[in-house]
């Protein structure tokens, strides 16, 4: 099953499976070291030494990953997201929290998880106040230039 | 299975284990969140179930983690893993989680710390690329 490639993506679909079973979906993190193997070993050695030749014999220290997996064993579907990351942690756990107190996608707080809300939301008051349009359509316009410039951080 | 541990005391013994695999560069730790739904039969309440937390060392930890016995085949020893867990009240849940945030930032040190230097270097190399594009 798919490692998500962002943690935003990740949370946002777990949201959505929890929602959809709330009572049987299970999120397990996994903190773990690569593994001592020799066989493992030789392995890493061997992708190691082929892109810089010089390099080699230097004893690395082992980087630890951090998965995180959202899981549903009636459906079999389950979520992935892998990061190395020290300064994803806090956000991620926090964010984890939110999922367990049963948070929807705008509940968790990301850009574009509110903004789909937002789109919803907004026909319903512009009917109620014709003078408003104009402003709800500003508000609009302005999200979306957020979003846009948000991406392109990101990127870089 | 040891029974279900107080908050503190399960922050603790996480500290502990988060600390021991990240000195030991070796082994995984598994923290795991469900909700508890209760016994069947009990009287069920429409309001949210509380959250059982988890956190295992999956046998990693352990000097031989699989032994053979007399006929042969391989048994795990499954008596020198570590397990945790503990129970969230729906009202506990933000407290908690803030806690177990910091427990885990602190504790998760094997991890890459932000690099600025690397991080100046792509930044710079970014701004290359852009104006070249």
């Amino acid at each position: 099953m798919p490692y998500l490639p962002t943690s935003q993506a990740y949370l946002e679909q777990s949201a959505q499976l929890l929602q959809a079973y709330p009572d049987t979906t299970r999120i397990v993190t996994k903190y773990n070291f690569p593994s001592t193997r020799p066989a493992n070993q030789k392995r890493i050695q061997k992708s190691q030494k082929n892109p810089k030749a010089g390099d080699a014999s230097t004893p690395t220290v082992p980087i630890a990953s951090l998965t995180l997996k959202t899981f549903n064993p009636t459906t079999g579907i389950c979520l992935h997201y892998r990061t190395n990351k020290a300064q994803e942690v806090s956000r991620l756990i926090t964010s984890l929290g939110k999922l367990a107190a049963g948070a929807d996608v705008a509940g968790l707080g990301l850009s574009s998880g509110t903004g789909d809300v937002e789109m919803v939301d907004a026909p319903v008051t512009a009917p109620a106040a014709g003078t408003e349009e104009v402003g709800g359509k500003g508000q609009g316009q302005q999200q979306g230039q957020g979003k846009k410039k948000k991406g392109g951080k990101g990127k870089r | 299975m040891a029974p279900h541990l107080e908050h503190d005391e399960f922050f603790q013994s996480l500290t502990d284990l988060l600390s021991k695999t990240s000195q030991q560069a070796h082994g995984s730790v598994y923290l795991t969140q469900k909700p508890l739904i209760d016994v069947p039969g009990a009287t069920t309440t429409n309001t949210q179930p509380s959250i059982l937390i988890r956190a295992t060392d999956g046998n990693t930890n352990a000097p031989n983690p699989k032994s053979t016995s007399k006929d042969g085949k391989i048994v795990k020893n499954k008596s020198t893993k570590i397990k945790l867990s503990t129970i969230v009240t729906p009202g506990d849940l933000e407290a908690f989680y803030t806690r177990y945030a910091e427990v885990c930032k602190a504790g998760m040190t094997g991890l890459k710390k932000r690099d600025r230097r690397g991080r100046k270097a792509k930044t710079k190399g970014g701004a290359a690329k852009a104006t070249k594009a």
